[in-house]
């Protein structure tokens, strides 16, 4: 495409009133580009105004200087043209009032050596504008050769069952593979059901029949049992799949990457490429690497993992102050539910009736948290065990000893509602022993809502333990995956499926892949059939996405994905690595294979490239580093005391909306300052931030989300890796003879804006104190 | 580990408590509300919001002997604020007739009063016993009972018709049974109580000592009799004049009967006296006080829809009821010379004196004195009260 440049400053908003708008369109007009003004840009007059020049003058490259690239998105948006929004509004002028920054006087202006810094924020950011539609490209789609739009379904428990039916309701083939005999999971095995509706009070008889018939009457349904995933290759709308019988092992069975006491030496080195390759062969012996597709697999677009719990099971010797493997009278709330499943409820010890049951929520000894691996449902499920206890005996006693009773939403009716039976007992109260008493047990709870220490006779003593996600067990998708069969990091979230349970509940760490029910968090039959349609439509999504060529998420509709120039390619691996999305996978050389429909577009191995071959259409190395090279830096030659020049780098998730309102409450920072929006800060390339100091800017920072265990970066581990990046510079700079202190990191969320003066001031001051950058002039 | 208390709930009770007004009991979710919002209830050791896990825990051996239940005055205010929409106010006064049902004795009495079914023979009782009596008497030649009496000096005399030796031969022993009924039930249920409050720690004191204890009582009745705590609530504030007219009432008719029992049988002189005689202004005037009384008590209940009232509530309320508008119509009817009907009520009036006296220690009237017990042993015990 040939660029008809074209550049449209706004001078309403208050802009026309705060800058000097001729002098910046002379900053234009100095690179023989057109400069038009207008006075409400986004007013139907305004954009006609700009559409005629698309139309009659073939302007096809805007650079649109007005409000931030946030607001009026669809007002600047035109078809076929690369648009630029450089944000005056909220950036330069909202953001640095006049009363604190005052114009120059005529008479000011005189002297050569006075300067006016907002006036000369906005000309740099007109300029950086026109650096950036110099180098972007408009996007073209990726599109896949062949295309499946089948969801595959792992686990025919209610979760899986529901999501299928749900994605077979908006039109999709599913098929569902459950490694049991028949369709139905945990669920076959429950006397009586939690309430699925309004009044949401009493128990239901299982639905879990009756789903399996929809399940097999419908149509678009294709059921696997007896079956599970050896392996998943491939990428999103291009899955190929291969099952196997639980417990086979097959050639396609899944590689394992090498863990990391096998890839170094007897010295701690890590083994040249080779020698890992070798040892990987040798490691996963019998079974065919990732990139070796099955001729015999089956195609889809995109999977949900439901393959849902298993219960927890406490170690014999856990919890001895609960007479747990002391008394077989102890026993789980699994190991309950089977036995109401299966008839009366008796002691296991002696076969009697258990007319007195004692149902423990918190195993307590100084600590207040539930059993692990618990929820809502744990507490439902006592109260729903509970309800067995006088169905089975009108003279039954059943008491419920909790640290927390969550019962969410209007499942607080259930609670309500259990509570009205005269034979069921609560309390709060830390249980501090349970003991054998002649055939029953005794137990002794302390602070309870009676005010004092008390004991319970009992004949059966029911813990609320919890429902471990399967994912605990094993990676259960077993992707092909370079990086390996399961999801990365997985701890920090007690290995549920899970990426960020509030953000992004469906998402995992894999495109494509998303997880619904209690392989996700411990969840109650409504909860999961909620989720199963959150999943589904998350699958649907994919699919609608992935065949258009566009990211799903979280930058959906972006239609760019990262392009690498494999010539100059070394084989590092760092982008293989470093990807958060497992999106890359290499070959037997080291070559990158990028599979563009796992790609978030987060531009994560952009910034790990140290060949810097890896770009987008419209936001590359190139077009960040022209936009910093276009930041003119004043020296001594220009004025006797220059200002100094401050470069931020901003993740646009958080740290730029955050600007943004801050600019809406007229809040202001440093003018010393120029900030360019950057995808996440995992895509910072450590070029950018030499190219400014050798240029002389005086300091960079990078503005982003909080990485850590509790990350809030979008994209799970960009700010993490950014700071990685940001500590091994300072050797860098300090070999320039640069104080280390010239580059630094923040975080911040959202809503921190009020927060983020200080920290750029902070910075410009202590930069300030460092004195300017020696390299100024040069 | 420190004492513990062995926990044994009585389902039974539980659900004795819910069908006597309790019905709301099992929707406290303990965050004690009520207790903050309760006017009366002592800063140590509140209630009602121990009791109300109490009573949904079945433990009725913390609750019957407890003196707490007597300090609720059934004001309502924490029933009004109970944000779960359960009801201590009418919790603990269950628990008040639980308590009543456990002292008396015998028991088969106690639940006769109290079970509505049992109503016609508890009627038809008083009325068997003075014609089976007067019958027997007249058997033997003594002519107590007369269906067509004699006029004296040309008025009516209802004595004419039962003779009051009749009368008092049957409510002498029958108050005598009244107060050993009493005797009975008040030595459990000081010496329970006590013993409650020391396991819970609303006392220091360590035995009970006469004096101290009789001394306190005299320090409360004043405000009993007052009726402090009962205007210390503001919900049912407007019960506490009517529930006055219808104590001092009682106590005016109380000294009507001594006085005439010792004119009668000391000095031998016989009614009616003179409408001008100061001891017939006090009876005529606790009469109309005693209806008035009643019947707004009657109307207050009726104009709340929202507080539970039993069968005892309101068997007790219409009886002082009848009481008294039996009592003011006899004697009305008399003056008005109209013979059968005046016998007829006067009849009446008889059998429901009977029922107050022999079933006062089983009905909810026994709070008078239960009532009046537990506030003493409170005073007693040092526990101190809120300030307002
Ligand atoms: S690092 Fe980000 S942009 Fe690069 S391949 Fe992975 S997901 Fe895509
Ligand atoms: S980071 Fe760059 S050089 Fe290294 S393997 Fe990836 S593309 Fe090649
Ligand atoms: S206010 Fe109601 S819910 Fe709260 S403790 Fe009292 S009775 Fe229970
Ligand atoms: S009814 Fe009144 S006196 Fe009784 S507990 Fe409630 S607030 Fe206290």
């Amino acid at each position: 495409m040939s660029k008809k440049y074209g550049v449209y400053i706004c001078k309403g908003c208050g802009i026309g009133d705060a800058l000097d708008i001729e002098a910046i369109c002379d900053v234009v007009e100095e690179e023989a580009l057109p400069c038009k003004t207008h006075d409400f840009l986004c007013s139907q007059q305004g954009v006609d105004f700009i559409k005629k020049d698309i139309e009659e003058e073939g302007t096809n490259t805007l650079v649109i200087a007005a409000c931030s690239r946030r607001v009026n998105y669809n007002t600047f948006k035109f078809d076929g043209c690369i648009v630029e929004r450089v944000n005056l509004r909220e950036g330069v002028v909202w953001s640095h009032p006049r009363d604190a920054f005052p114009m120059l006087t005529e008479e000011e202006k005189e002297d050569e050596n006075n300067f006016d810094r907002v006036q000369m924020m906005a000309e740099d950011y007109v300029r950086m504008g026109m650096a950036r539609v110099e180098k972007v490209k408009l996007p073209e789609p990726y599109l896949l050769e062949t295309m499946s739009k089948k969801i595959l379904v792992m686990g025919g428990g209610i979760t899986g069952m529901s999501a299928a039916l749900d994605a077979a309701a908006a039109g999709y083939e599913v098929t569902i593979v459950e490694k049991e005999d028949k369709l139905g999971g945990n669920a076959l095995k429950w006397r009586k059901q939690l309430p699925l509706q309004p009044p949401y009070e009493n128990l239901i008889p299982p639905m879990v029949a009756d789903k399996i018939k929809a399940v097999e009457n419908n149509p678009k349904i294709d059921i696997y049992t007896g079956n599970v995933v050896a392996r998943i290759a491939g990428q999103p709308g291009d899955f190929t799949v291969t099952f196997k019988k639980p417990g086979e092992k097959i050639e396609f069975d899944v590689p394992y990457p090498l863990p990391p006491e096998m890839r170094v030496d007897e010295n701690g080195k890590e083994l040249e490429h080779e020698a890992l390759m070798e040892k990987y062969k040798e490691y996963n012996e019998g079974r065919r690497d990732i990139l070796t597709l099955d001729p015999n697999g089956e195609h889809f677009g995109a999977v949900i993992l439901a393959a849902g719990w298993r219960p927890y099971q406490p170690r014999d010797d856990e919890f001895p102050h609960l007479g747990w493997g002391a008394s077989p009278d102890v026993v789980t709330n699994y190991q309950f539910e089977e036995m109401a499943a299966s008839g009366k409820i008796t002691r296991p010890s002696d076969g009697k009736e258990a007319k007195s049951v004692v149902f423990i929520q918190s195993p307590g000894a100084g600590d207040d948290a539930d059993f692990p691996y618990t929820g809502v449902v744990t507490s439902m499920v006592a109260l729903k065990q509970a309800q067995y206890v006088r169905e089975d005996y009108p003279d039954g006693k059943a008491y419920i000893f909790y640290e927390h009773m969550r019962t969410s939403g209007l499942n607080e009716n259930f609670y309500k509602a259990a509570q009205q039976d005269s034979g069921i007992f609560m309390s709060k109260g830390e249980i501090t022993e349970v003991k054998k008493n002649g055939n029953g047990l005794a137990v002794s709870a302390k602070d309870t809502l009676l005010g004092e220490n008390i004991g319970v006779s009992a004949d059966l003593v029911v813990l609320g333990t919890g429902m471990l996600p399967v994912t605990y067990d094993d990676p259960t998708v077993n992707l092909a995956y370079r990086q390996g069969p399961g999801f990365r990091d997985n701890d920090l979230f007690d290995k549920y499926a899970d990426s960020n349970f509030i953000c992004f509940p469906y998402e995992t760490q894999r495109t494509g892949i998303y997880a619904a029910g209690s392989v996700r968090r411990a969840l109650s039959v409504e909860e999961s059939m909620e989720d199963a349609s959150g999943a589904a439509l998350k699958a649907i999504q994919c699919l609608e996405s992935v065949n258009r060529g566009v990211a799903v998420h979280p930058r959906s509709g972006d239609m760019t994905f990262p392009d690498f120039f494999f010539q100059r390619c070394t084989q590092c691996k760092r982008c293989t690595d470093e990807c958060p999305f497992g999106a890359i996978d290499d070959d037997e050389k080291g070559t990158p294979k990028p599979n563009p429909t796992r790609c978030r577009r987060c531009g994560t191995c952009m910034g790990a490239c140290p060949e810097r071959i890896i770009n987008f259409a419209d936001y590359s190395i190139d077009s960040i580093g022209s936009q910093v090279k276009s930041i003119v830096v004043p020296s001594e030659d220009d004025y006797d005391e220059p200002p100094f020049r401050i470069l931020g780098l901003v993740c646009e998730n958080d740290a730029y909306p955050a600007l943004d309102i801050l600019g809406m409450h007229k809040k202001s920072f440093s003018a010393d300052v120029r900030l360019i929006p950057v995808r996440c800060l995992g895509s910072v390339n450590v070029i950018w931030i030499k190219d400014a100091l050798s240029q002389g800017m005086d300091g960079v920072f990078l503005l982003g989300c909080k990485h850590g265990d509790d990350y809030q970066c979008h994209f799970v581990k960009g700010s993490e890796l950014a700071s990685i990046r940001m500590q091994k510079i300072g050797d860098a700079l300090s070999s320039l003879a640069l104080e280390e202190e010239r580059v630094a990191q923040f975080e911040v969320a959202i809503d921190d804006y009020d927060k983020i003066p200080e920290i750029i001031n902070g910075f410009v001051e202590q930069v300030e104190e460092l004195g300017p950058n020696p390299f100024k002039g040069f | 580990m420190a004492d513990k208390y062995l926990v044994q709930p009585d389902i039974d009770f539980i659900n004795k408590v819910r069908a006597n007004g309790g019905e709301s009991l099992k929707k406290c979710f303990q965050c004690a509300t009520c207790s903050v919002a309760c006017p009366i209830a002592p800063d140590r050791k509140p209630f009602p919001r121990k009791e109300m896990i109490a009573a949904s825990w079945g433990l009725k051996d913390k609750l019957l002997c407890s003196p707490d239940i007597w300090l609720c005055h059934n004001c309502g205010d924490c029933s009004t604020l109970c944000p779960r929409g359960a009801k201590p106010g009418d919790v603990m006064a269950s628990l008040r007739m639980m308590a009543i049902n456990e002292y008396a004795t015998p028991k088969s009495v106690a639940n006769a009063v109290n079970d509505r079914k049992k109503l016609p023979l508890l009627i038809a009782l008083p009325a068997i016993v003075f014609i089976v009596l007067g019958l027997i008497l007249k058997m033997l030649g003594i002519n107590w009972l007369n269906f067509s009496p004699e006029r004296i000096h040309g008025e009516i005399a209802h004595a004419q018709f039962f003779s009051t030796w009749l009368v008092d031969l049957v409510f002498i022993p029958l108050s005598i049974w009244a107060v050993a009924v009493f005797a009975l039930g008040l030595k459990r249920f000081i010496a329970d109580m006590h013993k409650n409050a020391v396991a819970e720690g609303k006392t220091d004191k360590e035995t009970i000592d006469v004096k101290g204890f009789l001394s306190a009582l005299v320090r409360v009745i004043p405000q009993i009799l007052k009726h402090n705590k009962f205007s210390e609530c503001s919900e049912n504030n407007d019960r506490a004049t009517p529930h006055m007219m219808v104590l001092f009432s009682f106590i005016g008719l109380l000294i009507v009967t001594g006085v005439f029992f010792i004119t009668l049988y000391v000095f031998g002189i016989h009614g009616p006296y003179s409408q001008l005689n100061p001891i017939k202004i006090l009876a005529n005037i606790s009469g109309i006080a005693l209806i008035i009384g009643a019947a707004l008590l009657i109307r207050q209940r009726m104009n709340k829809p929202d507080e539970v009232s039993t069968y005892k509530d309101w068997y007790l309320l219409w009886l002082v009821l009848g009481l008294g508008v039996t009592g003011m119509l006899a004697e009305l009817t008399r003056l008005a010379d109209a013979a059968f009907l005046t016998y007829l009520i006067y009849f009446i009036h008889l059998m429901l004196v009977f029922h107050l006296i022999a079933f006062l220690p089983f009905s909810k009237l026994a709070h008078l004195v239960y009532r009046t017990v537990a506030m003493a042993y409170n005073e007693y015990s040092g526990r101190e009260a809120k300030k307002a």
